[in-house]
């Protein structure tokens, strides 16, 4: 009983983070999600700006690759 | 009272012998000041003679090349400064251009990195494309090493294990060596920053890597990439720290130098100088550092710059502003 438990919640875990995270058919968005990822990073750098404000942009670069990994 | 006086004046002197200066000490010839006088550059009218953003610039004895990311654009321009003629313009076909990020002339053939074409390109000095090859990354910066060989550097992306931020091809486009694997840690952004590198072309094919940040020796690598040796660099070209905005625990990098060249068996790094308060930006300050790592001189320059190249006595620089200066030093 306690196996068929554990066995039931694995599987709604599963379920869910499949129902959660882009599916395996939105590879081909992963992919654009990187490359626009590269390109903000490849500006950041190419902009020589002082390193306070790069890490700030890199950031930014980051946390823009999340939303588009989630499709938020 | 004359005898006191000449036996302070003997054990001054008997001093000075006894106890030598620092520079002595150390077996280091002091620091000379070279000076540098600016060369008015000639008054270029045309629209296309702005650099927009300028990240890389090439010489040979004819012209100064300079690639514009923004204008997807190669502009030529006299040694003295005169706008010529500005070569390429953005898209994917020969000749176009998407974010060229390095150029590199050698023997009348001038080397773009065609950054987000992921390919070289190769232009004669009249702008006619003449080839290049595909590339598995995106070029950052590139160098005809001979007439042979191509350097190329990549920054890491952080999607795969071990990644190298040198590559070395022949004219063909063939791969002969990849290596410098990025250094990674468990924070991409800080290691963006320690994977920062500039490449100096030296003589017969060699090339030398200094780090932006946190790493005080140069590697001198031969133009097969073999790693030939490190030359450690006078601490009296400092660090300069800069402590980074990351959440947790505080992280401070130690800026090393923001640009460098190396002409004539000597190396100029640009010293980094503190920006708006705490953030750390390009200096005005060259090291001269000859080839045992030893500081022998510093150049004042009148303002900031971003990237520069020596010819013997003249550097061509990109200053803040975007603008090509000129300067004459004089030793």
């Amino acid at each position: 009983m306690k196996k068929l438990a554990v066995l039931a919640l694995a599987g709604l875990v599963l379920v869910s983070a499949a129902l959660f995270f882009p599916s395996a058919a939105a590879g081909r968005d992963l992919d654009e999600c990187y490359r626009d990822h590269q390109r903000c990073r490849e500006n950041a750098l190419n902009l020589d700006a002082p390193w306070y404000k790069v890490t700030i942009i890199l950031t930014v670069c980051d946390l823009a690759l999340g939303k588009c990994i989630l499709a938020l | 009272m004359t005898t006191t006086l000449s036996t302070a004046g003997a054990m001054l002197v008997a001093a000075s012998l006894a106890f030598p200066s620092a520079a002595q000490k150390t077996g280091r010839p002091p620091v000379e000041n070279w000076n540098v006088i600016e060369v008015a550059a000639a008054a270029n009218a045309a629209d296309e003679a702005c650099l927009a953003r300028p990240v890389a610039l090439a010489l040979d004895k004819e012209a100064v090349y300079i690639v514009d990311a923004q204008d997807c654009a190669l502009k030529i321009f006299s040694r003295d400064g005169r706008f010529l003629k500005a070569v390429g313009r953005k898209g994917r076909g020969p000749g176009e251009l998407s974010f060229p990020a390095g150029v590199s002339v050698n023997g009348g053939r001038i080397y773009i990195a065609d950054k987000f074409n992921y390919r070289t390109q190769i232009f004669d000095r009249e702008g006619k494309p003449g080839g290049g090859f595909p590339l598995p990354f995106a070029p950052d910066k590139i160098f005809a090493l001979d007439g042979e060989t191509l350097l190329v550097t990549s920054n890491p992306t952080g999607r795969a294990a071990a990644e190298r931020l040198l590559h070395i091809y022949d004219a063909g486009g063939r791969l002969r060596w990849e290596g410098l694997e990025a250094r990674s840690s468990s924070d991409p952004v800080f290691d963006t920053f320690t994977n920062m590198i500039l490449v100096c072309p030296g003589a017969a094919g060699a090339f030398f890597v200094v780090f932006r940040s946190g790493e005080r020796s140069i590697l001198h690598f031969a133009g097969s990439g073999a790693l030939v040796g490190r030359i450690p660099v006078d601490e009296r070209h400092a660090f300069r720290p800069v402590d980074l905005p990351f959440p947790g625990p505080q992280k401070r990098l130690l800026g090393f130098c923001w640009a460098a060249a190396w002409d004539r068996e000597l190396f100029y790094l640009l010293a980094p100088a503190p920006v708006e308060g705490r953030d750390l930006g390009p200096g005005k300050r060259l090291s001269v550092i000859d080839r045992d790592g030893r500081l022998t001189a510093v150049i004042d320059l009148p303002c900031p710059v971003h990237r520069f190249i020596v010819d013997g006595t003249r550097v061509f620089a990109i200053d803040d502003e975007g603008g090509l200066r000129i300067f004459e030093v004089v030793r």
